[in-house]
């Protein structure tokens, strides 16, 4: 879709400190993260455009599989910049140890996203390593480290009715959305791996965040569509047909994402606030091209998602009341959307309707959750505005004391950008009733009630605000005594506050800052920790197991590997069920 | 064995942690390991030697014994530069006032090579260090201009009467400016080595291309140190991660 080319330059030479950016106090709210949606800057989108545009090239030089699936794949794959090798071991495994937890060690699939090519000696050590996982060791050759287990509802049944010469039941395959299921893509460094640095410095084709490891889920994803044809091909070679394209396209990956995830946005406040502030400035840009009117062309591709939306959402299963409550009612609002673009749109390109009146409207009346889908659609109109601000999603994560700041301004500093953590009253129990730590099994992090289980000796330091109020009272105490002394001053005389004071001075300087959220209150819901992060990665069909996992999709709806190349329209997002067509 | 940069960060944080290292504290010390091991430093020999005296008492911090405007001493209590470090270092810079240099002393201390990181990260907040100690029988010069990524190591021989766990840091706008403002102190013997940013950097390069080599039974210790913080595995705290 093209965009006029004079508001384009008129957008990009303004500065982004002008543009309506929303305010921390409501975007930082934690129930409000865990409400937002995929959008055009999440990293599956960011990468698909890219893998699309460039022509990526995938060839299989080793398919080795026995006629039950098992064996050993590797792909070659000619990006922009690089050639890289996907290794995928496919493994017999015993339904009885199938699981997603972190803590499992035995998986169906395991993978490895290597830079080069490679040979017979590195596939032998990757064959001896991959398949163990956290067990085992790789090297800085490797960039992400990946496993999956099929789906048990799907993957069977599929290659079955392939290999009778039928095309899957299209809502068999809705009520799943994919064949395998991926519980953990290790980077960064993790078990021998590059390093971060090392992928962001030498591999331009995935210097983004999380580029590698959302490339290793885009591959299976390929692989297990492969091996289900394979494996038909393989039980009746006279009667097998290949899985049809569209429905290809509407399979996924899926994900299990548990708590694990969750001090990840702690522990990297400044990468989160970077996220964050690009989404906003995308949301802001999309308010400002509205300023002077929106035209029916605009109102009309807003109505067509808004219909899409509401059928993607119809299309969810999920048990989860508070999820399922929260979709019925935004279909609702989208439906009250969709009827008023269908009676006003004509009305409301005259009188040059601004998109900052809908988000008005929207956050008076309608669910957070409505609003913030609201928000991801209106990003979406206008990718030739938006879409460079994927280049700025990383961050410089360096968190440091400015030790000449008198403890008056630190003081005054807390007040003004934690007020939300001062607000709460610790005193009360509910406030500290829970703590989190990490277990012996895989140091896997699990939140624990205070007082009642194990381990509140080893808490992790993840309640900021709770670190907040203690150090601001131990400053005020201080103050009284030396009212005019600086922070370091104050560091020498109670040394064990230095990590909450360089987190406080670095985030102040930042637009968003950290979550609003006491993470330690006995209720708290980390499931939205997983789901904000999870909607920066691109996932959707959100699937509450309970408030500390999630199920949801990873890529359902995206183009196919035989797409690159191709001028496809980058709509794939808030996936809904195929109509088959001929193929 | 190899292991990542990251990975290495993570498990001395952790391990740091283990030792009673408090949030802030833990990073810093990890982050002064992994930059000697990866800049040519022997990161991993002086963090075996720091264990030990880490592994046999609590964690301690220095003490500020005499300021005046420009100029203060601080009591190390025999801790090590991995706990007293960042204080030292924001110390002198907060006494950086317009136009004027400051400098401290820090005695009683040990792995004082481990302050090098803590002055190249000051450094790009645009403040100029130049520290010295004094090191077996010679004198160890770290100086990096304000902005600059990599310091300049150089060794000289003795020519003042140093004592032998003590650290001097001066900070200000330029490395010219602290020179000027006290010359007298920094008066050095014969030039006996440089190791150049450059060095450093090709040292930094390769460990990030292949990864960082180290010791298995390092590398066993940092994780018998982890185990402290870890939290044995129960059916009830497996429902604390949600179930499956």
């Amino acid at each position: 879709m093209q965009q006029d080319p004079h508001l384009i330059e008129q957008l990009a030479a303004s500065n982004i400190r002008l543009l309506p950016l929303r305010p921390a106090s409501q975007v930082m709210q934690l129930e409000r993260l865990g409400s937002f949606h995929q959008s055009r800057l999440s990293f599956m989108r960011t990468l698909v455009r890219r893998m699309v545009a460039e022509n990526w090239q995938v060839s299989t030089p080793i398919f080795d599989l026995d006629d039950q699936g098992y064996g050993t794949v590797v792909y070659q794959v000619e990006a922009k910049y690089g050639t890289f090798s996907f290794v995928l071991f496919s493994h017999y495994l015993d339904p009885e140890q199938r699981n997603d937890r972190v803590i499992a060690n035995q998986w169906d699939l395991t993978m490895a996203l290597c830079e080069g090519t490679v040979g017979p000696e590195q596939l032998d050590f990757l064959r001896t390593n991959v398949p163990k996982q956290e067990a085992g060791r790789v090297d800085s050759r490797v960039l992400v480290l990946s496993r999956a287990n099929r789906s048990a509802r799907t993957f069977d049944y599929v290659v079955d009715e392939l290999a009778q010469g039928r095309q899957p039941n299209v809502d068999v395959i809705a009520e799943v959305g994919y064949l395998y299921r991926t519980t953990a893509a290790y980077g960064s460094g993790k078990l021998g791996m590059a390093d971060w640095e090392k992928v962001r410095t030498k591999h331009r084709d995935f210097a983004r965040p999380f580029a590698a490891e959302m490339f290793t889920c885009y591959m299976l994803r390929h692989f297990s569509m492969q091996q289900a044809d394979y494996l038909a091909a393989q039980r009746s070679p006279e009667t097998a047909v290949n899985l049809h394209l569209d429905i290809k396209r509407y399979l996924g990956i899926g994900n299990s994402t548990g708590l694990g995830m969750a001090p990840f946005l702690i522990n990297h406040p400044l990468l989160i606030n970077q996220w964050i502030e690009m989404r906003e400035t995308a949301l802001a840009t999309a308010v400002v091209a509205s300023e002077t009117g929106v035209d029916r062309e605009t109102m009309a591709r807003l109505d067509m998602a808004t219909q899409r939306v509401i059928q993607h959402l119809g299309e969810i299963i999920t048990a989860d009341e508070r999820q399922s409550n929260s979709n019925v009612v935004v279909r609702e609002e989208l439906q009250a959307l969709h009827l008023w673009l269908q009676e006003q749109a004509a009305e409301l390109a005259i009188t040059h309707y601004v998109w900052a009146d809908l988000i008005q409207y929207a956050e008076q009346h309608w669910h957070i959750e409505t609003q913030e889908v609201i928000n991801s659609m209106l990003i979406e109109l206008y990718p030739d505005l938006v879409d460079g601000l994927e280049e700025q999603m990383g961050a410089e994560e360096s968190q440091q004391i400015t030790p000449e700041m008198s403890v008056s301004e630190l003081l005054a500093i807390i007040e003004d950008k934690y007020d939300w953590a001062l607000a709460i009253d610790f005193s009360k129990h509910e406030s500290v009733g829970a703590f989190w730590y990490r277990s012996e099994e895989k140091m896997e992090p699990r939140l624990g009630q205070t007082n009642i289980d194990m381990g509140m000796e080893k808490e992790m330091p993840l309640g900021i605000g709770r670190l907040v109020r203690e150090c601001y009272d131990c400053i005020q105490d201080y103050s009284k005594i030396s009212p005019s002394q600086n922070v370091a001053h104050f560091i020498i005389k109670n040394p064990t506050f230095s990590g909450i004071v360089a987190r406080m001075q670095t985030m102040a300087q930042s637009r968003y800052g950290d979550i609003r959220e006491n993470l330690v209150h006995s209720d708290v819901l980390p499931i939205y920790l997983l789901r904000c992060k999870l909607s920066f990665f691109g996932v959707s069909k959100f699937d509450p197991r309970s408030r500390l996992w999630v199920r949801n999709t990873m890529f359902q709806g995206a183009p196919l590997i035989s797409d690159f190349g191709q001028a496809i329209v980058d709509d794939w997002q808030f996936p809904i069920k195929p109509v088959l067509t001929t193929q | 064995m190899k292991v990542s940069k990251n990975e290495l960060i993570a498990s001395l944080k952790k391990a740091f942690e283990g030792l009673g290292f408090r949030s802030g504290d833990y990073q810093d010390a990890a982050d002064m390991v992994v930059w000697l091991e990866t800049h040519g430093f022997d990161g991993f020999e002086r963090l075996q030697a720091a264990l030990i005296y880490l592994n046999a008492t609590k964690p301690i911090h220095a003490e500020l014994v005499q300021e005046d405007t420009h100029n203060a001493v601080l009591d190390g209590r025999g801790t090590s530069i991995l706990l007293c470090g960042s204080e030292a270092v924001d110390l002198v810079r907060s006494q950086v006032m317009l136009g004027s240099c400051a400098a401290i002393e820090l005695f009683d201390c040990y792995n004082r090579s481990f302050i090098m990181q803590r002055l190249v990260k000051a450094a790009q907040r645009n403040y100029a260090f130049i520290a010295y100690w004094r090191q077996l029988d010679y004198c160890v010069k770290v100086s990096i201009e304000a902005g600059a990524a990599l310091p300049e190591y150089q060794t000289f021989t003795i020519t003042e009467v140093l004592e032998p766990q003590s650290l001097r840091v001066f900070c200000g706008t330029s490395l010219e400016a602290i020179e000027k403002q006290y010359a007298l102190q920094l008066q050095f013997g014969t030039l006996l080595e440089t190791y150049t940013g450059e060095e450093m950097i090709a040292c930094y390069q390769d460990s990030l291309e292949g990864g960082i080599e180290i010791d298995e039974a390092l590398w066993r210790t940092l994780d018998d140190l982890v185990t402290r913080v870890l939290v044995p595995s129960t059916d009830s705290s497996r429902a604390g991660a949600g179930g499956s």
